[in-house]
């Protein structure tokens, strides 16, 4: 038993890894696993020794193909999404899949500099030494071109934009050069970028389109069907609940579905029958806000409503998750309550409480 | 048996059988070219080679006492059919079709609309009408072309390509249930006809038909068994032209059973035959997406280029196919996003291009049943204006109407409405006519959309609404899709209004929408139309107009304020007048709204002027409470402009009301007498608009009203006691003033 909170995934499923690998396969230079287990590794099946491989994502092949085809020709790799929908879950797994290692990342944040991205210097040795290699500080990117594996990029587009483009001689040149040293670091068969990035959030850079260009992206989608999407939020509100050490009413799966339904008919568009079409607001409504909901409901319900969750303490919790444009998102709100929730069975209380809160 | 019959099974539509079999026949160089399509229109065929001829184009045959029972048998440049047709031609060879005569076909489905073609019987079984697309989807293709080039022609083991599918066909088939009858039949037919063929040529025949037929076409059967087969199938008179057609409409998605997918990919795989197709492909992408404003470099398609190379070694196929290349495009030049690819695949893989005939083909079906149309209603076209006066209540008026209505929805303008638009409510239609020479020429261009008058007017309104952004216009277009009668336009409007409103949010659109929903709630009820659907949508968009005018009409400047006040009138009346068919809260939410109008202070002044005379009008504001209203809004402290504004709201267009109605005068009055000298002349011109609707004696009736009323303050006054008593010296006293002054 590991002392380790949680393992890598190199080290999680090490076993499925190693059975994928056997055999005698074309596999690009520098890659553990050849392109179509890479594939199988994600998406789940079977070894070719008969070993079950666990799905690692839930959705559409064609994406993850797209993805590892793209690792394959040596270009960069970006997933997009809102949050919530496995974006970090798919780059470790890829990671860990091609070259085995899932471990060189770098978390982007406003804070984040070139220093952190290029190299850093360790001061006592440059001032005792001058400058020189050894005194230079590697990064994750400058470990993983040397070593020819994958370097993970969380979050690209919160760090600034200058920052970002520090990568674009990595990325079209496969070479990082430093200028104090008149050297360069080259990068090894196999290296490559994945960067994740949220592409409907508020306080991010945009990508340059000279950076954009560099990458190939996929988006990952929001999940498919309701049902899917009720079963992942009850899940993962059972798990933080607990945690937060908050007692869960015994009617979170009623009102998750409800929440769900509003969500899902907000987002896409129309209601789920298809009958009647309606406007979306700015906000993303991802599964993740779902389940941020659900929580500050419950939280709520237990310090101030003797425990009990009712369509009342979601509404305000839901309020601030639908309604991002004060102006806006709250006609459309208006729209939708007065047009669809007016009449529907079953969500009286949330008309009356959306409506009173608007 | 004299001479060699050589069966090619080609997939309907595939460029790549198109390319396979145009080298198949160079090889062969055979005497006779037969294709699977109706035999009796065979006559027909050699103009398909015509230098006129501009595909796409249909073959169109149909009953001669019914158009609407007819059948589109469509060829596009990259149909096998077509490009044997033009080979037979250009080499001199026989030229024939095979398949049962149309007059089987059309015998067998009198009554209804059958699009399909030589193959497409058997639409419901995807097996049997594209059996390499449906080899294809099961070997996990997107698209039956990319399979075809992969598996037919990049197979390794080269052997003669149709050998190949018909061994594939055979072993399909072995497994399928015996064929329907009118499968057996047209299989027989076929059979017959190609032993008729090859009795009278020398030289080899070439048969092009679909690849399932294939295996039962090289079966041995007797003439007689055939022939039984043939016995007491259907028959009806027929007649056969063509008629131009569209890439969309070849499209599987537009309705068209045995349409591909995507035109616009066959097209270019056609084209692009012996060249880069992917690169070209990727190059066509890069070309729509730039002109739809998105920026796209050189660099990204190379990269495209590269990642579709690379999905397509992962998923161990020869070369990028359209699955692969869509996926490329979507990762490297729509910077992922879906939505993108969605916006410009239609114009990418169905395409925009129209066919062309030339002027020698037969008589449109168009014509024959305008022709037929005008007997039965006894309408002649003239050369010269005449007046028509239409009962909508007897038969033969109504038939009128819906004919006239539907050739001006088919932009040929037989007869003008002269009352142009208010008789619409009753059963009044006055009709100017007069027939121009080019209306027939505009017919036949019509015959795009559809065999019949009905028909083509429904598919020209349909494609008209599909097109229009606007929610007024596109309710109009329903209405008039209604008038004429055309319930499957009709339909599809009301569905499109439906989509349109809930996704507007802009004010103006929606209360334009509502006097033409309101007209076919009325209309509805004068004609056998049916108004159900409306009637439960015209709410709906009655609910958002209301929550969305309070944002609408702010910030607004003149002519966009002017401009509201129309609509939010004529929105009115129209809720008015559907007031029977909707339910007494949604009127009363419209209501709310106004009154939200009225006690907003960031709404435009003119509006909320309107909206208070609305609710005058409906009487929800008492004359006092309006007198009040009035008298605030006007007060002294109001910005005079703001004043002139909510003034001019109310009262344009209402001088009269001031005649009648004392209370609000006296409000007016009061405000009047407030006004400084200045600030009066400065609402002059606004005075003169509001006044100047009354004619002269109205405006008598109004100086005559406020006299009155100083006569009226002193009506207060009571008569004296003993009145009658002093009375009579009074009136000798002035009876003697009057003498002496008309002395004098």
């Amino acid at each position: 038993m590991s002392e380790k909170l949680r393992l890598p995934a190199e080290e999680s499923y090490a076993a499925e890894l190693k059975a994928l690998s056997v055999g005698d396969q074309h596999r690009p230079p520098g890659w553990a696993l050849a392109p179509r287990q890479v594939v199988t590794y994600l998406m789940g099946g079977k070894a070719a020794d008969g070993t079950p491989i666990t799905a690692k994502y839930v959705g559409d092949k064609r994406l993850i193909e797209t993805a590892v085809a793209t690792l394959a020709t040596d270009r960069a790799l970006l997933l997009l999404g809102v949050p919530g929908t496995a974006k970090s879950w798919v780059s470790e797994h890829l990671a860990a899949a091609i070259t085995g290692d899932s471990t060189l990342v770098i978390q982007c944040t406003a804070g984040t500099d070139e220093n952190q991205i290029r190299y850093g210097w360790n001061y006592a040795q440059l001032l005792a030494h001058g400058p020189r290699r050894e005194a230079l500080v590697p990064t994750p990117l400058i470990r993983a071109m040397e070593g020819g594996k994958l370097c993970r990029f969380e979050e690209l587009t919160r760090m600034g934009s200058d920052v970002q483009d520090t990568l674009i001689t990595v990325l079209s040149e496969k070479m990082m050069p430093i200028p104090e040293l008149n050297t360069a670091v080259y990068a090894q068969r196999g290296f490559n970028i994945i960067a994740t990035a949220n592409n409907r959030d508020k306080g991010v850079n945009e990508l340059s389109s000279a950076l954009k260009r560099r990458f190939n992206v996929v988006v990952l989608p929001l999940p498919g069907s309701a049902e899917e999407e009720v079963a992942i939020i009850v899940k993962r509100v059972g798990e933080m609940a607990h945690s937060l050490d908050l007692p869960a009413p015994k009617n979170v799966a009623d009102e998750v579905a409800r929440v769900v339904s509003i969500f899902r008919e907000l987002r896409s568009g129309s209601t789920e029958d298809g009958k009647v079409a309606l406007k979306s607001p700015s906000g993303g409504l991802s599964t993740a806000e779902a389940i941020a909901v659900m929580i500050g409901g419950i939280s709520q319900a237990t310090f101030f409503n003797d425990g009990r969750l009712t369509p009342e303490t979601l509404a305000n919790n839901m309020i601030g998750a639908v309604v991002k444009d004060p102006v806006q998102d709250t006609a459309v709100l208006g729209e939708y309550l007065e047009t669809v929730l007016k009449k529907r069975r079953g969500f009286e209380g949330y008309y009356a409480s959306l409506t009173d809160l608007i | 048996m004299a001479a060699q019959v050589s069966l090619f099974g080609i997939r309907h539509h595939g460029p790549g059988s198109a390319r396979r079999l145009v080298e198949a026949l160079d090889a062969l160089k055979p005497a006779a070219v037969l294709i699977e399509g109706p035999a009796d229109a065979s006559e027909l065929l050699p103009m398909l080679a015509d230098p006129d001829m501009v595909t796409p184009v249909a073959l169109l045959t149909y009953a001669e006492d019914n158009p609407a029972n007819a059948s589109f048998f469509p060829f596009a440049d990259y149909s096998p059919e077509y490009q044997a047709a033009c080979w037979a031609v250009r080499h001199g060879a026989v030229l024939r079709f095979i398949d049962l005569p149309a007059s089987d076909r059309l015998g067998a489905t009198a009554g209804d609309v059958a699009e399909e073609i030589a193959a497409g019987a058997a639409a419901t079984d995807p097996v049997s009408h594209d059996p390499i697309g449906a080899l294809a989807a099961a070997a996990g293709y997107d698209d039956g072309e990319s399979w075809w080039s992969d598996v037919i022609e990049e197979n390794p083991a080269t052997g003669p390509i149709f050998t190949a599918v018909a061994d594939a066909m055979t072993a399909l088939r072995a497994d399928e249930k015996s064929p329907s009858a009118r499968e057996a039949a047209r299989e027989a037919h076929m059979r017959i006809e190609i032993a008729k063929v090859a009795k009278e040529c020398d030289g080899a025949i070439a048969v092009v038909c679909g690849a399932w037929h294939v295996p039962a076409l090289t079966e041995r059967r007797s003439l007689a068994a055939d022939r039984e087969l043939l016995k007491g199938r259907p028959k009806t008179k027929v007649k056969a032209t063509w008629a131009p057609w569209t890439a969309p409409r070849l499209a599987r998605a537009s309705g068209y059973g045995a349409g591909v997918v995507a035109p616009g990919w066959c097209a270019h795989v056609w084209e692009t035959r012996d060249r880069d197709r992917a690169a070209e492909w990727l190059a066509k992408v890069t070309r729509v997406l730039r002109h739809r404003g998105h920026f796209v470099s050189t660099a990204s398609v190379i990269e495209a280029q590269r990642l579709g190379t690379a999905l397509a070694a992962l998923r161990g196929r020869p070369a990028p196919g359209f699955a692969e290349l869509r996926e490329a495009a979507i990762a490297c030049l729509c910077n992922g996003e879906r939505a993108i690819w969605d916006d410009i695949s239609s114009e990418l893989l169905i395409g925009a291009g129209v066919g062309a005939i030339p002027a020698a083909t037969p008589l449109s079906p168009l014509l024959e049943d305008l022709q037929r149309q005008q007997k039965a209603t006894r309408l002649k076209p003239e050369a010269l204006d005449r007046q028509l006066t239409l009962d909508l209540r007897s038969e033969s008026g109504l038939m009128r109407s819906t004919l006239l209505h539907r050739l001006d929805a088919l932009d040929v303008p037989w007869g003008r409405l002269t009352d142009a638009g208010r008789s619409r409510g009753t059963f009044r239609e006055n009709w100017q006519l007069r027939w121009e020479p080019e209306f027939a020429v505009r017919l036949v261009e019509n015959l795009l959309y559809g065999s019949t008058i009905a028909e083509a007017a429904s598919g020209r309104l349909i494609e008209a609404m599909g097109k229009e952004a606007e929610l007024g216009p596109l309710a109009t277009l329903v209405r008039n899709a209604m008038i004429a009668d055309l319930s499957r336009a009709t339909e599809f409007g009301i569905a499109a209004l439906e989509t349109k409103a809930a996704l507007t949010s802009d004010g103006q659109s929606l209360l334009a929408a509502l006097p033409p929903m309101a007209d076919i709630l009325r209309y509805g009820e004068a004609r056998a139309g049916t108004a159900a659907h409306l009637a439960a949508l015209m709410p709906r968009i009655v609910v958002q107009a209301a929550l969305a005018l309070p944002y609408a009409a702010r910030n607004l400047d003149g002519p966009a304020a002017a401009k509201l006040r129309g609509a939010l009138l004529a929105a009115d009346a129209a809720i008015q007048l559907a007031q029977i068919e909707i339910e007494i809260e949604i009127v009363a939410s419209w209501r709310d709204a106004l009154r939200a109008l009225v006690n907003d202070d960031r709404a435009t002044r003119l509006i909320a002027g309107t909206a208070a005379r609305l609710l005058y009008e409906a009487e929800l504001l008492t004359a006092d409470q309006a007198a009040d209203l009035l008298t605030r809004m006007l007060s002294p402290g109001t910005p005079v402009a703001e004043a002139a504004g909510f003034f001019e709201g109310f009262f344009e267009g209402a001088g009269q009301r001031l005649i009648h109605d004392a209370t609000l005068r006296g409000a007016v009055d009061a405000w009047l007498m407030t006004l400084d000298g200045e600030a009066f002349t400065a609402s002059l011109p606004l005075f003169r608009r509001v006044f100047s609707a009354l004619d002269r004696t109205e405006r008598r009736r109004l100086m005559d009203a406020l006299f009155t009323r100083s006569i009226g303050a002193a009506r207060g006054y009571r008569l004296l006691a003993g009145t009658t008593d002093i009375w009579p010296a009074h009136q000798a006293r002035v009876l003697e003033l009057l003498r002496s002054g008309a002395a004098r």
